[in-house]
């Protein structure tokens, strides 16, 4: 392989991994946004639930664990859209003191030594336990409950995929940070990854 | 082998330090150290083969529902400007007064924490308003930042509040845990409800606090606290009045009252809440797609990021109690000299230090389901536990250096105010706290005695 050969390559990657991770970013936000209606919805169906119960004095178990199903669709769908919007929590004491340089560097750390593996373990570990669900059809085991359990606990494999997908932008992020900062793309990247990081409590 | 429980916890507290995101590193490193172990025999892996089944009780547990709905009505709740309208109005109320602005804080701090709960918000809102007025009417600087951060963190105690629903539902588990034990197979169950109750007079009790000690400054130092402005009021003060308090008392007496009223649940009052708030929003005209938009973005983010803690804490635990530890800490617990009152004293140590570098969503999820069932066992009341651990976690919000009110108002507050002199401030405010959980000690019928009659 010739020095130029070399340069091509050396050009190739850094572009590759941006647009990876602009494609990636771009579709865990239209995820985010379109699952934050759930929100008002949530809202929306439990306020109603309350007037059905007292109003009517009948309560249905189906509307309840339907409920409760779009409760943990929401966050479950949540989870790699905050970590793509840096929405969860670090212990900041010392990270917010440092370079981009070096959190480029511990965001690289995290991603491949803790992120990575707890993810690749759910999908890995919720396989058999959602197929064995999927096996049976599993609906509720309350009477007049919902028959779609299995759909239900689709999700942990769902979320494990979606954040593992993040994980790996995250990854090339801190991978072009760290080894290409002058690149135009990636330094073009970096500037438009400048979320407001606002403190939740 | 029960020291590698030990240093599972060590070494999990120093990558959390990194400061990588805490629920994946909470995940990462309980896994890696779990296979490891799991290498020499010292660990067996089946322990965490329940991951899934913690997983979907996480997925399907309806106490946790309370959380994004509370979530969204403090968020709407914060974008239509609630703080500024109350924080005006009160302070052209109380200028009669010397320290009134002082006393107008404390009483706008305690209505957010009623309504929106969100600790930031309140302070930054407060230090925006608020501090460069109580400044320039001649406030010493450190009775005006203490007062407004420890005003803003009200809102961790005073119900609703997220961290009583977490407390809630780990104590509940913990407390049917602590019976079966014991052998009663027919436990006694404990409610986010009755926490909300219990944690009512503790609350108000530091509202009180906070006031007296205002009011004792002004009192005996009458430097540090302005006179009475006897700027006339302009006209129609009492509709202004009645339209910036009236609402949010209506939202706080819909949620707080149906609850105390035993018609609804705390998750039920929340959707009544959320409603409500979503009314309150567009009665201002301040409710637009953009707005609702934020908010439901913002409600997603904030939940998202607390469930995937508890993800992360079930690795944790999983791997914590197959290492041997519940046995370890239950030993240690047990067998401290001084019984119940030294376990009780420790375990508030304990999580008065954590609380200098972790969140209050971890403390509740790593360490409290540790410590609570051999408290429990050894026969604590679960509602003054919780009260006492959320009045403790409220005070880490306020304890130098890392208390996140002091960065909030560091960061809005005019360059004039050192950090020192806002962790000067809150000194007295922390002892405020101390007193009361001291009183609470003493006394656990501040916390018990409203729950039991309801």
């Amino acid at each position: 392989m010739n020095s130029h050969q070399q340069n091509a390559i050396a050009i190739r990657i850094p572009a590759l991994l941006v647009h990876f991770v602009i494609r990636q970013n771009q579709f865990q936000i239209g995820v985010g946004k379109l699952f934050a209606w759930l929100a008002l919805l949530l809202v929306g169906l439990s306020a109603a639930i309350v007037f059905v119960r007292y109003g009517f004095h009948s309560g249905s178990i189906a509307l309840q664990e339907t409920i409760l199903y779009i409760h943990a669709i929401f966050f479950m769908m949540g989870m790699a859209y905050t970590l793509q919007q840096d929405g969860h929590v670090r212990v900041d004491v010392f990270y917010s003191r440092l370079s981009a340089k070096r959190k480029a560097m511990i965001d690289l750390f995290g991603s491949i030594v803790f992120a990575l593996p707890s993810m690749i373990f759910i999908l890995w570990i919720g396989w058999d336990y959602v197929h064995d669900s999927w096996a049976i059809q599993e609906a509720s085991a309350e009477a007049g409950g919902l028959p779609f359990l299995y759909l239900l606990k689709s999700f942990m494999l769902i979320m494990a995929g979606l954040m593992l997908l993040q994980i790996l932008a995250m990854i090339s992020l801190a991978f072009c940070q760290i080894f290409y900062p002058q690149n135009p793309k990636v330094i073009a990247l970096v500037a438009s990854q400048q979320h407001q990081r606002e403190e939740p409590f | 082998m029960e020291w590698l429980a030990l240093l599972l916890f060590a070494m999990v507290f120093i990558a959390l330090m990194i400061g990588f995101p805490v629920a994946l590193t909470l995940a990462g490193m309980s896994l890696l150290f779990a296979l490891a172990s799991d290498q020499f025999g010292w660990f067996d892996m089946a322990f965490l083969n329940s991951i899934p089944n913690r997983l979907f009780s996480i997925m399907t547990n309806p106490t946790l529902m309370a959380v994004p709905l509370f979530v969204f009505m403090g968020i709407l709740l914060e974008k239509s400007k609630l703080a500024e309208q109350l924080l005006t109005t009160l302070d052209e109320v109380m200028r009669g007064f010397r320290g009134g602005l002082g006393f107008s804080v404390i009483l706008v701090g305690t209505l957010l924490a009623a309504s929106t709960g969100i600790v930031g918000a309140t302070v930054v809102t407060m230090g925006l308003l608020a501090l460069p007025t109580m400044l320039k009417q001649g406030y010493c600087p450190k009775l005006a930042t203490g007062t407004i951060c420890a005003a803003g963190t009200l809102g961790q105690i005073i119900p609703p509040s997220i961290i009583l629903i977490l407390l809630g539902d780990v104590l509940s588990s913990a407390y049917q845990q602590a019976q079966l034990n014991q052998g009663i197979f027919s436990p006694e169950t404990l409610s986010v409800g009755d926490l909300f109750i219990g944690a009512l007079f503790p609350g108000m009790l530091l509202v009180v606090g906070y006031m007296t000690y205002v009011f004792a400054m002004a009192l005996f130092k009458p430097e540090t606290v302005p006179a009475a402005n006897n700027i006339a009021s302009t006209p129609g003060l009492l509709g202004r009045i009645l339209q910036s308090l009236l609402p949010p008392l209506a939202l706080i007496l819909l949620v707080l009252g149906s609850i105390l009223g035993g018609f609804a649940t705390p998750t039920e009052a929340a959707s009544l809440g959320a409603l409500g708030a979503i009314f309150l929003a567009a009665f201002r005209q301040r409710l637009s797609l953009t707005i609702l938009q934020e908010v439901m973005q913002g409600t997603l983010k904030i939940t998202s990021m607390i469930f995937l803690i508890f993800i992360g804490a079930a690795f944790f635990s999983l791997t914590f109690r197959g290492l041997g530890g519940d046995d370890l800490i239950h030993q240690f617990l047990t067998d401290l000299p001084g019984g119940v009152f030294t376990a009780v004293f420790l375990v508030m140590l304990v999580l008065f230090i954590m609380g200098f570098f972790l969140d209050f969503i971890e403390i509740t999820y790593i360490i409290v389901p540790v410590v609570a069932p051999v408290l429990l066992m050894m026969g604590v009341d679960p509602i003054w536990l919780g009260i006492m651990i959320a009045i403790n976690l409220q005070t880490a919000f306020l304890t130098p250096p890392f208390g996140f009110a002091l960065f909030y108002l560091k960061g809005v507050a005019p360059n004039s105010i050192s950090t020192l002199t806002i962790y000067k401030g809150v000194l007295p405010f922390i002892l405020i706290q101390l007193f009361v959980l001291i009183l609470l000690a003493i006394w656990p019928q501040i916390a018990t005695w409203l729950p039991a009659i309801i």
